[in-house]
């Protein structure tokens, strides 16, 4: 396993893997950079409001999105030139591909989340804020985002190890993701929709008695249940795919 | 006798096409194996399947004397392919993409260049292969299979596509690796010349079923000699001969003479001359392999 992800991990630095990467956190800054703290009033945090104003578009949209592109971005170059038959020709076990692809996708997932914290402070210094870094909040919602990403990470996966095309799975990618607008303001649906997850788990302003920002039965029901689906779909698939 | 390769009654169905039926594929230690048909008659599906990138609708598959089902990875370990057209990573470089398969087998890593050197990139070998010609490609698949030493190395049409320049490097190569590495190989293809002068064995496929399987020494013995004559007034020349019992057959105004021995020939030549023919030319028409080939599976087709 670790030669395979060592051989994985060759395969991915050499690509332009690293411009996808830095897309969404510097969304988030361009946003960080718009905020004005007046808009909030004086007694919250200022890195609070920052955090809200960045995480709306960055968690609803940027993060899921982003996922699904990297995520074929992965699977792109075995798809281009033979890569899959002769990679499957080799003394692998196709398990032991589809996983070491999975673990790459959500390490290059949170290696995103991380740079997205280092665009919230970068903004802090920016704006020269005074107040307190609330440390144990930010990493709930940067930790929690990325516990959220794994069952759409693993469908689009699945998805990618399907389609030879880049189109194919960010079509079922966008489709998924953008009600999740609409999914986050409903009180009946929002708990229940996967895409909504990243939002809903990097929003701060939630429920803080549990762990991460969303009750247990959620967060197993809901994220861990959609991570088992996918994932066992996607690794059936792939075991049985003629290459 | 040990077979490297042996497929009992392997079948690939695709819906209601049967691209391979009942094949049985038996290849001996050490020879190169030339698997040959024209286009579509299975050879890359047989090959798929051989290495377990497909599964077989029926049959099995014996690789070093174990299933392949049961035992994929330990074969897989001792094998070394190419499929098809190359298989490379475009955004690497020629000694990257070799790098990223020597992780996998997890030979020494000095290994990238000895291949290189073999296949004689070593020069481009920080190039990135989306620049590399097709044949320069072709190399680099085939360093890619002498990458893990392979026992038992299978090459999918290693020559389509190339100029005449790269088929005999190709060719050459390929001569030299049995000598120095003692390996079985299998090379498949659609152009018997291409095999004629490398295999000791040959499998005929077509349509899925294998339709001869032996060495070529074998394959070589149904190519009958025949001798052609020119003569003037080929018709009358033709009816002495028949008349003192001579058979021999009339082809626009030629005499086709099969399967005689030299006296034979010598006989009938001064038979014609004492009876006042002129005789223009007499020439050997020994059918090659080729032909052999192409009608070996042209009677396959009409059945």
């Amino acid at each position: 396993m670790y030669h395979l992800l060592d051989a994985e991990w060759l395969k991915l630095r050499k690509s332009k893997i690293t411009f996808i990467m830095f897309v969404g956190p510097i969304v988030g800054m361009i946003l960080g950079l718009t905020v004005s703290t007046d808009m909030f009033p004086d007694e919250i945090n200022h890195w609070f409001s920052t955090l809200m104003v960045m995480n709306l578009t960055y968690a609803l949209l940027f993060l899921p999105l982003i996922t699904g592109v990297l995520a074929s971005t992965i699977c792109r170059y075995e798809h281009q030139a033979g890569g899959w038959k002769q990679l499957l020709a080799l003394p692998v076990t196709r398990g032991k591909v589809f996983i070491a692809k999975y673990l790459l996708l959500i390490v290059l997932i949170f290696a995103m989340q991380v740079l997205y914290l280092g665009a919230v402070v970068t903004i802090g210094f920016i704006h020269q804020y005074t107040d307190p870094f609330p440390m144990e909040i930010v990493w709930k919602s940067i930790l929690g985002g990325w516990v959220a990403t794994f069952p759409l990470a693993a469908l689009q996966l699945w998805m990618s190890l399907m389609f030879k095309s880049f189109a194919a799975p960010l079509a079922v990618n966008v489709i998924f993701t953008l009600p999740a607008i609409l999914a986050v303001n409903s009180e009946k649906v929002g708990p229940y929709y996967p895409w909504a997850q990243p939002f809903s788990m990097m929003y701060i302003g939630g429920d803080t008695k549990d762990v991460f920002f969303i009750p247990w039965e959620q967060l197993i029901t809901v994220v861990g249940g959609g991570f088992l689906l996918f994932f066992l779909c996607g690794y059936i698939y792939f075991q049985r795919k003629a290459v | 006798m040990e077979y490297i390769v042996e497929t009992r009654k392997l079948t690939k169905r695709f819906g209601k096409e049967f691209a391979v039926s009942d094949l049985a594929m038996k290849i001996p230690k050490g020879e190169i194996y030339g698997f040959l048909g024209p286009n579509g008659a299975g050879k890359t599906t047989t090959i798929r399947m051989l290495l377990g990138l497909m599964q077989p609708t029926a049959g099995s598959v014996r690789i070093f004397g174990s299933d392949l089902k049961k035992d994929r990875i330990n074969i897989l370990k001792k094998v070394g392919s190419l499929v098809e057209n190359p298989s490379y990573y475009p955004h690497l470089t020629a000694a990257e993409n070799l790098e990223v398969l020597r992780k996998i087998y997890g030979t020494e890593k000095n290994r990238v260049n000895e291949v290189l050197e073999i296949v004689r990139l070593s020069d481009v070998a920080n190039k990135k292969v989306k620049g590399f010609s097709l044949g320069m490609k072709q190399r680099l698949g085939i360093a890619a299979a002498l990458l893990n030493r392979p026992e038992l190395l299978i090459l999918d049409e290693p020559t389509n596509g190339l100029d005449p320049s790269g088929i005999i490097e190709i060719r050459n190569l390929i001569k030299r690796l049995p000598s120095i590495y003692g390996m079985t190989i299998v090379i498949s293809s659609h152009l018997l010349s291409e095999i004629d002068q490398i295999a000791t064995t040959v499998g005929i496929v077509s349509k899925g079923k294998m339709i001869f399987q032996d060495s070529i020494d074998v394959m070589r013995t149904f190519s009958k000699q025949s001798v052609v004559v020119k003569v003037n007034e080929s018709e009358k020349a033709w009816r002495s001969l028949m008349a003192k019992g001579i058979q021999g057959e009339l082809h626009d105004g030629k005499i086709l003479l099969v399967d005689k021995t030299d006296q034979e020939i010598a006989a009938i030549i001064r038979n014609l001359v004492q009876n006042g023919h002129d005789i223009y030319r007499v020439e050997e028409d020994k059918r090659s392999l080729e032909d052999i080939f192409l009608q070996m599976t042209a009677e396959e087709e009409r059945v």
